[in-house]
């Protein structure tokens, strides 16, 4: 697949109930703001919210899924913007934005079902 | 309280991570991703890679084991119910298949006071069991005043 400048990709993905418990046990983060509902409430977040981890996790899929193989992704950042609530949509949208030296470079708009951006700034690079 | 500028380049002892087939398995199904590169063990064979690989982010995995003891330490004394993740940065180089061997060491390359928060930043650096740099991350945490 030849990458060029302008090209345009996407993906989704629905957060389930028990995602963070999941999320918990496969990568560690047992932080009570991702898995007790109560918790997350005191603490002014309205519930348990997903690890932001995960949901970097998913707009990297994208990419991979995208590029069709997964060595292929050799950057990716991010910022935390917004919480993630469970039974919230993800929605990825990637465009190749320059393509130099056998890098492409990616912008990634990362957004849940009401548009608002859980991360922002996200960029991935891979090899063209 | 604010956290100590003069904690920038202090270093944490390394961890060495055993990466496990079943491992990432599990972690491919929890960030439900089912690519056949990480979950089925024919196809994985086959690929160029010769067995199943880990996820990208499955850097994230052997990188906690350098991230906790960052939290726990109590010179830096961090406020953990104020902290969030406030960004993350990876950069990878050779991919991590099942039986690597990863060894991970991590600093603190920066902290930033401002009026309502703190900000603090630490790269992590991982090499495989032939000394391969495999992924270089910088994780960024942000307390709250």
């Amino acid at each position: 697949m030849a990458i060029e400048k302008g090209q345009t990709f996407s993906g989704s993905e629905k957060v389930d109930k028990y995602r963070p418990i999941y999320y918990a046990g496969a990568s560690g983060d047992f932080n009570p703001i991702h898995i007790d509902p109560e918790f997350g409430k005191m603490v002014g977040l309205g519930g348990a919210i997903l690890q932001g981890l995960c949901t970097l996790a998913f707009a990297s899929k994208t990419v991979t899924d995208w590029a069709g193989d997964p060595g292929k992704l050799k950057r990716l950042k991010c910022r935390f913007s917004a919480p993630v609530l469970m039974e919230d949509t993800i929605s990825v949208q990637g465009t190749v934005t320059d393509v130099q030296s056998g890098r492409a470079r990616i912008d990634l708009k990362v957004v849940n079902q009401n548009g608002v951006e859980v991360l922002q700034k996200v960029e991935a690079e891979v090899e063209a | 309280m604010a956290i100590d500028a003069k904690f920038i380049g202090k270093a944490y002892p390394s961890y060495t991570y055993e990466v496990g087939r079943e491992k990432i398995k599990e972690y491919a199904k929890a960030i439900k991703n089912f690519d056949p590169h990480y979950l089925e063990d024919d196809f994985a064979a086959k690929s160029k890679y010769g067995t199943i690989i880990a996820p990208p982010t499955f850097a994230v995995v052997y990188g906690a084991y350098l991230i906790e003891p960052v939290f726990n330490d109590r010179d830096l004394n961090l406020n953990m119910a104020m902290l969030v993740h406030g960004e993350q940065e990876l950069e990878f180089f050779e991919v991590v298949k099942a039986g690597d061997v990863i060894t991970t060491g991590a600093k603190i390359v920066h902290i930033q006071n401002k009026e309502k928060l703190d900000i603090i930043a630490i790269e992590v650096q991982s090499k495989n069991q032939h000394g391969r740099d495999v992924c270089r991350g910088i994780y960024t945490f942000v307390v709250r005043k």
